[in-house]
């Protein structure tokens, strides 16, 4: 690899920034994540991206009680804490960005690969963690890791992955994977292929629950041409890719809304205009479950155990 | 014969003066007329009728029937339309709980004791709303001279009928047609028709499904006309010989001409079946007589009517007087097809039967349970490119039209009886101190009628594979004489009823089918290994309430076990929720129960179709296409 693609890493207070020829990260202590990424002049992130742990309750959820016995997992989804963030420049630790101790590195620091971790511990009881690890090539790539440590006692899962927030609406998504909005237990009628996806449409279910599922996928790209800074005039439309690992595949939702907006609206027209692009690319997906409204389970093996391991890992990069 | 109100309160009277449940053929005044279907001998009352609305019998306007009565201040409402949505009454929708529980006490009359009449329990309501309609009108040249019928295809709850000042009749059944001879007091011009129709009777017991509860006349009305020879009523039954290949057709007619034609009819029954290319394949004459019998062989191979090839043979009868001249043409579709069970397996044309079926309320989010021809048409096309092969009316029967489609498309009926009362015995756990119909004396021809209503109106149509007695309305001794009355009139169908299972004394003299409602695989694996007395079905299975339908699998995974397993109606086809225009936005939008202050209410639990209420496929159809695509 020669030095033109070299990484320019920027040890700041606070913050670590990666920068490349047409792309520049910042991944920060104080917001407990990764809190910019430009591609193209364009930023990708409306607030840092977190782990997820929620779904809008659907109405099999409602009926089956899901909610008394996993509901803390709604406070973990929304309270999100962060106990540590570390970094390595190729494989040197850093210590926590902060003078003087970054008074050291100066403007010039090179690399071909810079790791960002951060440990989130959830809300529940009892806790557990999450490690988000980001590691960014030379081209701009980003593998993003993500591991959850399962603890005995706590309930089931809804969804397991991390959330992406998006300054404004996407245009349209492509992705590789499934026809229609599937789960795993209803996606045998799906159709391999890739789809292109208008706007951010929202499956107008009676009351608001989750939706727009789609397993098995390769990859997906968001494509926007709107931004929210004042001085970009060309309106351009760029995309971002996110792209699974060799082999494997996670499921992904693409819609205006994160899951407390579905959850507190009762009819569609009560949803807030839209105005951001919410990707969650999930991990791990509970059923929907089909049997009754009233009681009835999601059948054992669409279940989600939050006392196992979840680990997965996907590419962030250009379209 | 004098109206009385409290015909409301009484289960013992539900038809006055209405004529007898017949079968639903179409009939015209010659060929040509078929061949466009266009009837002369038919006219349509639909449109602008004077309507005035009262919350109760007391304030109802109770002389509006009268020739000469001042109708000024009536508004105007549209027929059909649901009185509801016209703007008049609340909509309100509720599940299980009858719609007055927690406002006003109410035991079904004789459900707990014989001196139990209940007396005024309808007639009296402080909340009983009626709505009184007028139509004048004048009749169309083709009506002229002849004896003059009005049919109401539908009208929920309880209606009574004058004509020009003179009581007709009184109907319940909202899902059936009610009909009324209007011939002694027709006029060619200014005739006054009067309905009044109230929202609840003791039909409303009956009548407890799970949806909007609206009233109002919401069907067609159409007023027909009967030529000096008119078929009343025709049974046309095909017959196949055991290895279904000689089909053979018995047809029973009953003919009636007018009353001051004292001699027995004169005249010829000409009876023609045509394949469905139109050739010939049989013709008989007859002479005209109140009862004709006829019966056709089909000499050559006969073609089976089936979901994937629904062939249909065509019948002719037309009648003519005797001077030759044709008065009346019937058209009737023909369809050869044998159902029976076979070693407790339900078989369809020689083949055990799959259902991959779905369950239908008629519904539209503009008009509810008032839908058009479009709609229905879409429904079928819906069904078809999703392999959807049947369809249970829940829980009542549909408009006409329907059972054509699904004669036409190969889509397997079951036909439900209009009963639901589970209000009545549902309750945290199952309760029927006070359940209706059960074995209550005073209910029991209430619910005959129905199943009468329903066979006799439907049973020349081929898709038509089950009789339903009705939905969740327990078991007892009535629901059990409606099984014998199927039984009694039809020996080509199998008759299905699920609430038997919540009352096993009644097992081996109700239902053919051990069916079941929402049933977890691993109890119909149960029942399939332990001795099973009968085929088993899901009639409700699969509730698509929200984002839904996950595990199907596991259901249809049965079917490659379980030979007695025949498959099951996904519960069900369409959200039922109506447009409104929203306060806050302006923008049209979708509402459910709860949300016109209707308590207490079931909220969105209407709402769980693979089409969502403006019709369009659910995401989860696609699954519905792919598992009903692996088993024909």
């Amino acid at each position: 690899m020669d030095c033109m693609n070299k990484l320019k890493v920027i040890v700041g207070d606070t913050m670590i920034g990666v920068r490349g020829d047409n792309f520049s990260y910042i991944f920060s202590g104080a917001r407990a994540g990764m809190e910019s990424l430009v591609r193209d002049g364009k930023e990708w992130l409306y607030r840092t991206p977190t782990p997820t742990f929620w779904r809008a309750l659907t109405d099999n959820d409602r009926g089956s009680r899901f909610a008394h016995k996993s509901g803390m997992w709604l406070g973990a989804d929304c309270f999100v804490k962060c106990v540590n963030f570390t970094a390595k420049i190729d494989d040197a630790p850093i210590e926590m960005p902060l003078s003087p101790a970054n008074n050291a590195y100066g403007g010039d620091v090179e690399a071909e690969r810079a790791t960002v971790s951060f440990v989130y511990e959830t809300i529940t009881v009892p806790a557990t963690q999450v490690t988000v690890t980001y590691e960014v090539y030379a081209g701009g790539e980003i593998h993003v890791h993500v591991h959850y440590e399962g603890r005995e006692g706590l309930p089931e899962l809804p969804v397991f992955g991390m959330r992406f927030i998006m300054p404004t609406c996407a245009d349209r998504y492509r992705y590789e994977g499934l026809s229609g909005e599937t789960y795993p237990d209803r996606m045998a009628g799906g159709i391999p292929g890739v789809y292109e996806i208008e706007g951010l449409p929202v499956t107008p279910y009676l009351v608001p629950q989750d939706c727009n599922m789609h397993m098995q996928t390769k990859w997906v790209e968001v494509y926007r041409s709107t931004v929210q800074d004042n001085s970009y005039k060309e309106n351009k439309e760029t995309g971002i890719r996110f792209l699974a690992e060799d082999g494997k595949d996670f499921a992904f939702a693409c819609i205006p809304y994160t899951a407390m907006e579905l959850e507190s609206a009762t009819h569609q027209e009560e949803l807030p205009p839209a105005r951001r692009t919410v990707l969650t690319v999930l991990g791990a997906v509970r059923g929907v479950g089909g049997i009754d409204s009233w009681g009835a389970d999601v059948e054992a093996p669409y279940h989600i155990s939050a006392e196992q391991d979840i680990d997965y890992g996907f590419w962030i990069g250009g379209v | 014969m004098k109206p009385d109100i409290r015909w409301l309160d009484d289960p013992q009277t539900f038809r006055v003066g209405q004529l007898p449940a017949h079968s639903d053929h179409k009939i015209y005044a010659n060929v040509n007329e078929m061949e466009r279907q266009e009837s002369s001998l038919c006219q349509s009352l639909n449109g602008t009728w004077q309507f005035a609305y009262s919350v109760n019998p007391m304030s109802r306007p109770a002389d509006f029937y009268a020739e000469d009565y001042r109708a000024d201040h009536f508004d105007e409402i549209q027929v059909p339309c649901h009185i509801e949505l016209a703007g008049y009454d609340k909509l309100h929708y509720t599940n299980v709980r009858y719609p007055w529980e927690g406002k006003v006490y109410r035991r079904p009359a004789y459900a707990l004791g014989q001196d139990r009449t209940e007396d005024g329990s309808f007639s009296e309501a402080e909340y009983n709303p009626v709505g009184s309609y007028r139509k004048v009108f004048d009749l169309a040249e083709g009506l002229r001279g002849k004896r003059v019928c009005i049919c109401f295809e539908g009208v929920e709850q309880a209606v009574y009928v004058w004509l020009n000042g003179q009581f007709v009749g009184y109907a319940e059944d909202s899902f059936t047609p009610s009909e009324f001879d209007l011939t002694p007091y027709i006029k060619d011009q200014g005739n006054v028709l009067a309905v009044e129709v109230y929202k609840n009777s003791t039909a409303a017991y009956l009548e407890d499904q799970d949806f909007f509860r609206f009233f109002g006349i919401y069907r067609n009305v159409t007023l027909y006309a009967k030529p000096k020879l008119h078929i009343e009523d025709l049974w046309v039954k095909p017959c196949l010989s055991e290895d279904l290949t000689k089909g053979s057709v018995d047809v029973q007619i009953q003919i009636s001409q007018p009353p001051s034609e004292v001699t027995q009819a004169k005249g010829q029954v000409r009876i023609a079946l045509q394949d469905a290319d139109g050739r010939l394949i049989g013709e008989v004459i007859e002479d005209a007589a109140l009862a004709v019998k006829a019966s056709f062989d089909v000499e050559d191979q006969v073609t089976l009517w089936e979901n994937k090839n629904p062939y249909l043979y065509q019948m002719i009868i037309t009648l003519e007087d005797e001077r030759g001249n044709v008065v009346e043409v019937v058209p009737c579709a023909v369809g050869f097809r044998h159902i029976e069970i076979r070693d407790k397996v339900i078989f369809f044309n020689g083949r055990r039967l799959i259902i991959n079926g779905v369950n239908r309320h008629e519904w539209s989010a503009e008009g509810g349970r008032c839908i058009t021809m479009q709609d229905m048409e879409y429904d079928i096309e819906c069904f078809k490119r999703n392999n959807i092969n049947a369809v249970r009316t829940c829980h009542y029967p549909d408009q006409m039209s329907w059972y054509d489609l699904c004669d036409r498309n190969g889509i397997y009926v079951m036909s439900e009886t209009n009963l639901e009362s589970h209000g009545s015995w549902q309750k945290e756990t199952t309760e029927p101190s006070w359940n209706v119909p059960g074995s209550v004396p005073q209910w029991k021809e209430a619910v005959i009628d129905r199943a009468r209503s329903n066979y006799e109106t439907f049973k020349n149509h081929p898709s038509i594979l089950f009789w339903s007695l009705g939905n969740e309305s327990y078991a007892g001794d009535n629901i059990e004489a409606m099984q014998r009355f199927f039984k009694e009139k039809d020996d080509t169908r199998l008759v299905h009823y699920e609430g038997v299972v919540h009352n096993r004394a009644y097992e081996d003299t109700i239902s053919d089918v051990e069916s079941r409602m929402y049933a977890q695989p691993a109890d119909i694996i149960e029942y399939l290994e332990n001795e099973p007395k009968k085929p088993f079905i899901l009639c409700e299975y699969m509730h698509d309430m929200g984002n839904s339908l996950g595990g199907m699998k596991s259901y249809i995974d049965l079917l490659d076990r379980f030979p007695m397993y025949q498959g099951g109606f996904i519960w069900d086809y369409i959200d039922q929720a109506v447009y409104v225009q929203d306060q806050v936005t302006g923008r049209k939008v979708l509402r459910y129960g709860g949300d016109f202050d209707d308590r207490s209410s079931e909220y969105e639990f209407s709402g769980n179709g693979i089409v969502f209420a403006d019709r369009t496929e659910k995401p989860a159809m696609q699954e519905v296409k792919y598992y009903y695509g692996l088993h024909e």
